[in-house]
């Protein structure tokens, strides 16, 4: 057990080291999010601050989106491309360090990126959460950790770095789309808007929302939190099942389906309990 | 028993790397696995480090299972591997902490670099690092964990001459350490200089096996005598005793022959008898290329061999 938190801390220490010598990993986790920001404050903000905080959410959740699947996928599948992964085969490393290293990473970067998000926005835009900045962190954090194993899952499954960024696109859309993160849900029909109750990242939009517009608490956000923490334990167990080492090995595709097959499940259940969305679009 | 291979065969959809080798390593020394390029070098010593799995046969690596006992194996063996990836944007001292954090009991990073001679590179970022600088680091990797086994794939493949001696220098001193060390190379020279037995490979096979001394004895190769005297010879004396005459080079008689001792002998009473001074003697005795160019083919040697040929048969013998 020691042995595996060394592992995974030397790695996290690594990549970490990695990071700071790249500078497009710098660019895209600090310039990007900005980039965002200026564009929601400037041009959908309209210089009115409530109006504003009503898209923090949306914003908040297209970071969350954006970093947990793009940089992530391509470390990985970069990794084991060139053979690091092999090599690191050689060792007694355990896989499960390997994958928590890489989670490690996105989430710290994701923490920067959503850190200068809050604050280049309460400074410059007057963003405030109604709720407690604690529940906001918590929500936050929840929301990577549920969202960064669709990206290693990614990174374990695409063929080469060529294939990964069209599987994160193919992920990207929906996530970003059905969960009304980009578009008011009043744009679109009924049904669509029935279906996003089937997507994870809807429920990050409900948690932000409620914490930020309504000042909910914690324990008010109950079903979008359990529905995380079940899709973060799920994510996790299936990026530990399946990784590769090498490029040569086969894709564990029947672990992928039961995966996928599971949470498809969890998901209709709670759409079969309480089929209607819980946010409100942005006035 | 230090490795032991029974009867492994690799295959990779219709192409067999390993037909069947069966191997016996001992601990201590250094072996060499020379052959040219897919030869099966590299899926062997792959095998033994549990990367690939035979197809068929079984490995048993210090009394271990490469694949069921991987883990207590992975404690005592350090590798190199061919053109070793290693993440590029890390200093030499950060990729050693990082591999010594993988081991419950790291050397210091500090013993490491100095072992390697690296010292002074210590903050160098690998992607700047030179070829042999390099493989220096790849070779410090492996060396970690102070493992008793060492298997160097293409250790000097693309080094220079100079870089590639160093690494000589380095491989034999860990060998004086203790460290039993297997190496793959289609340098013939280094084969000869480095290793106490050499095992060639050729399309899959073990087509020979012994100390380089012992492989250029078994192969029977011919020497080329050169003489030369204070006047005109008969040499009647040197053809009986084997000796072809190959006719004249300047001042000197050029002889082929398999047999140096029983020569030498025949022209030491031969001068005796015509009162002759010797003026000079040259002698090449075949060297360990002359018997791998012969065992692999000539043409074979820069890449894969199929196929018998009539040499290998006649050397059959010398592989156990």
């Amino acid at each position: 057990m020691t042995g595996l938190l060394r592992a995974t801390w030397a790695l996290y220490v690594a990549h970490l080291a990695t990071f700071r010598r790249s500078r497009t990993a710098v660019y895209w986790t600090l310039a990007f999010p900005l980039f965002f920001l200026l564009m929601f404050g400037v041009v959908l903000g309209h210089g009115n601050r409530e109006a504003f905080n009503q898209l923090m959410p949306g914003l908040f959740t297209i970071t969350l989106i954006s970093g947990s699947l793009f940089g992530v996928s391509l470390r990985m599948v970069t990794e084991r491309e060139t053979g690091i992964l092999r090599r690191h085969h050689l060792t007694p490393v355990h896989p499960v360090a390997i994958v928590l290293a890489h989670g490690g990473i996105a989430l710290t970067t994701l923490a920067l990126s959503v850190l200068i998000q809050t604050l280049v926005a309460a400074s410059a835009f007057g963003f405030r959460v109604h709720g407690s900045p604690f529940t906001l962190i918590f929500v936050l954090l929840l929301g990577g950790v549920a969202l960064i194993p669709f990206g290693l899952v990614v990174g374990s499954v695409a063929r080469d770095s060529k294939v990964a960024p069209a599987m994160t696109n193919f992920l990207f859309f929906p996530l970003m789309f059905l969960s009304g993160a980009a578009l008011p849900f009043s744009f679109f029909p009924e049904w669509l808007q029935r279906v996003a109750r089937l997507v994870p990242t809807t429920y990050v939009v409900e948690a932000l929302q409620g914490v930020i517009v309504r000042g909910t608490g914690p324990l008010e956000l109950g079903v979008p939190v359990s529905m995380l923490l079940l899709t973060s334990i799920i994510g996790i167990t299936a990026n530990g099942l399946l990784f590769r080492w090498e490029s040569t090995e086969p894709v564990r595709a029947r672990r992928l389906v039961v995966a996928i097959v599971v949470l498809a499940i969890i998901y209709a259940v709670a759409f079969a309990l309480d089929p209607h969305l819980h946010i409100a679009d942005p006035r | 028993m230090s490795i032991v291979i029974e009867d492994v065969e690799k295959v990779y959809g219709d192409q067999r790397a390993l037909k069947g080798v069966s191997l016996r390593i001992e601990t201590g020394g250094i072996v060499g696995l020379l052959g040219p390029n897919g030869a099966g070098k590299t899926t062997l010593v792959e095998t033994l480090e549990g990367l690939r799995e035979p197809t068929r046969g079984h490995v048993s690596v210090l009394g271990l299972n490469p694949f069921r006992e991987a883990h207590r194996l992975k404690l005592r063996l350090g590798a190199q591997l061919q053109s070793t990836a290693i993440p590029p944007d890390l200093s030499t001292v950060e990729v050693l902490r990082l591999y010594g954090a993988f081991y419950p009991r790291p050397r210091p990073v500090r013993e490491v670099i100095d072992r390697v001679g690296l010292t002074g590179m210590e903050s160098a970022v690998v992607r700047n690092l030179s070829g042999g600088q390099r493989q220096r680091l790849a070779l410090g990797m492996a060396l970690v964990h102070a493992p008793e086994l060492l298997i160097l794939d293409e250790p000097t493949t693309g080094l220079d001459p100079v870089a590639r001696r160093s690494l000589h220098e380095l491989v034999r001193a860990l060998r004086a350490e203790g460290c039993s060390i297997i190496l793959t190379t289609h340098y013939i020279e280094e084969a000869e200089q480095l290793c106490d037995r050499v095992i060639v490979l050729r399309a899959g096979e073990v087509v020979a096996d012994g100390s380089p001394f012992e492989l250029i004895q078994r192969a029977g190769g011919v020497s080329t005598l050169w003489i030369a005297c204070s006047g005109p010879f008969d040499p009647s004396a040197l053809v009986a005793a084997g000796a072809t005459p190959q006719g004249r080079e300047g001042e000197h008689h050029r002889f082929l022959t398999h047999d140096t001792a029983a020569a030498i002998t025949a022209l030491a009473a031969m001068l005796r008898d015509q009162e002759l001074t010797l003026t000079d003697l040259r002698m090449k005795r075949p060297t360990l290329e002359d018997v791998y160019l012969e065992l692999v083919g000539a043409d074979a040697a820069g890449h894969d061999a199929v196929g018998p040929d009539p040499a290998v048969g006649l050397l059959m013998g010398a592989a156990r």
